[in-house]
């Protein structure tokens, strides 16, 4: 019974005082998304070997409002 | 604007995590994919660039139930003027109007907005790219959001950049799009509207100068005389940018253009296309606008068959506003000067019916005056 009220009062302790986002930022930061896009080197290499594979997206004709 | 460069467009700041309000959101929450794969090739199958458009609810609708109620509707996602508009110039045989819808599909209806092209990144028109790295930007930066779609009339007003033309005072006094464009105005109000003038709560000079037509303001005889009669931007505008012929079609690698001929800076009064309550004036500016009968031409012959409907000379409210301008210097300035009026003369044999009823006639131009308010 002793226990139980110890843990009680850790969960509780920890629902108040440690902000709820916690948990889920670490959450996001594991994610390969976070990961690679926080990371400018691996996006680099990554739109270079894309530059390469497709064509320009863009018509060389002149545009109207810019 | 110069573009981002390819990383740099989608290199996201970790701070995001920090944010108390889309921290907890997980990119997947919004653009799909997979977060748990290591291949990118296959990690971003189903993502979606912008899940903010056409449709904002799944994205933002949970917090921001308001706007999205609205979002539908605002002129910036809808771009209902557009398509009003070519409505009423278009042939109204069923074939050459969906041609002229592909056409619209392929050109026209790519310069929109939505939540994530104003709060998030740059707008897809001009290539897109990240805005401080995916945190949410309250208030949409100027130069990266509204200038960069709005930039070769508004942007060159405002800040000077036609040569010979001042600064927009405005400007000058660093005041952003936002002071006169709330939030308000850019997210609609539900209501469909026919353009942007008659947005409820778009600008209003009044909004800040209600004073003018007071016994105590300045130049108050000045401004009672021309009341009702003259728009604020008849006296207070500078020249102002003003394109045709605009073309759409594809080169040769199917890739998309528009082109348009030599833009040329003008200042035209015409009779004021749009009077209602709100705009009882009888002048006001007139911009010409780039739309031509062969604008869709790649696509269909005879696209635009009622084109004469509607002017090519439109109501135009430019950004370079000034207190003391030419035209307003002293009345003789302006009355009894033809060449501040849009006459027959100025106008395209070719564009004379649309434009019949902007151009001024000879009578209706002011007289000169000999009495001259102290």
């Amino acid at each position: 019974m002793k226990y139980w009220k110890v843990i009680g009062l850790v969960v509780a302790f920890c629902l108040v005082f440690i902000p709820g986002n916690l948990f889920i930022g670490q959450a996001s930061e594991e994610s390969q998304c976070f990961k690679c896009h926080t990371s400018a080197e691996k996006l680099t290499e990554i739109t270079r070997e894309i530059a390469q594979t497709r064509p320009a997206l863009k018509c060389a004709e002149p545009e109207g409002e810019r | 604007m110069e573009p981002l460069a390819p990383h740099e467009k989608i290199l996201v700041n970790g701070k995001i995590l920090e944010d108390e309000n889309h921290g907890e959101i997980a990119c997947v929450d919004c653009h799909g994919g997979n977060p748990d794969d290591p291949n990118w090739k296959t990690a971003h199958e189903g993502v979606i660039k912008d899940p903010t458009y056409p449709d904002a609810t799944k994205a933002c609708g949970d917090c921001h139930d308001e706007i999205n109620k609205n979002y539908t509707k605002s002129l910036h996602v809808s771009l209902k003027p557009f398509t009003l508009i070519i409505d009423k110039r278009a042939n109204p045989n069923d074939v050459i109007r969906n041609k002229v819808e592909r056409a619209m599909n392929h050109h026209c209806y790519h310069c929109h907005s939505s939540c994530g092209q104003c709060h998030i990144s740059r707008p897809t028109s001009v290539e897109g790219g990240l805005l401080d790295g995916h945190l949410f930007q309250k208030k949409p930066p100027m130069q990266e959001v509204c200038t960069a779609c709005h930039g070769s009339r508004i942007q060159k007003e405002y800040f000077g950049e036609n040569k010979g033309v001042l600064p927009d005072v405005h400007g000058e006094k660093d005041m952003k799009c936002e002071k006169c464009h709330t939030g308000e105005e850019m997210h609609g109000d539900g209501k469909d509207y026919a353009n942007r003038y008659e947005v409820e709560n778009g600008p209003k000079c009044f909004g800040c100068h209600e004073g003018v037509y007071s016994r105590e303001a300045k130049n108050v005889i000045t401004h009672r005389i021309h009341r009702g009669k003259a728009s604020c931007q008849v006296c207070h505008a500078q020249p102002y940018k003003n394109c045709s012929a605009c073309h759409v079609g594809e080169d040769k690698n199917g890739l998309t253009f528009c082109k348009t001929k030599a833009s040329w800076l003008d200042f035209k009064i015409g009779l004021n296309p749009l009077k209602s309550e709100k705009r009882p004036e009888e002048f006001a500016i007139l911009r010409h606008i780039p739309v031509d009968r062969g604008t869709f031409d790649y696509y269909v012959k005879d696209g635009l068959s009622n084109f004469d409907t509607l002017p090519t000379w439109k109501l135009a409210t430019p950004h370079n506003i000034r207190r003391k301008t030419s035209q307003n210097s002293h009345c003789n300035a302006c009355h009894g000067n033809e060449s501040l009026f849009l006459l027959e003369k100025d106008v395209e044999d070719k564009e004379k019916e649309a434009n019949r009823g902007v151009v001024v006639p000879a009578n209706l131009i002011p007289r000169k005056q000999k009495w001259q308010p102290k």
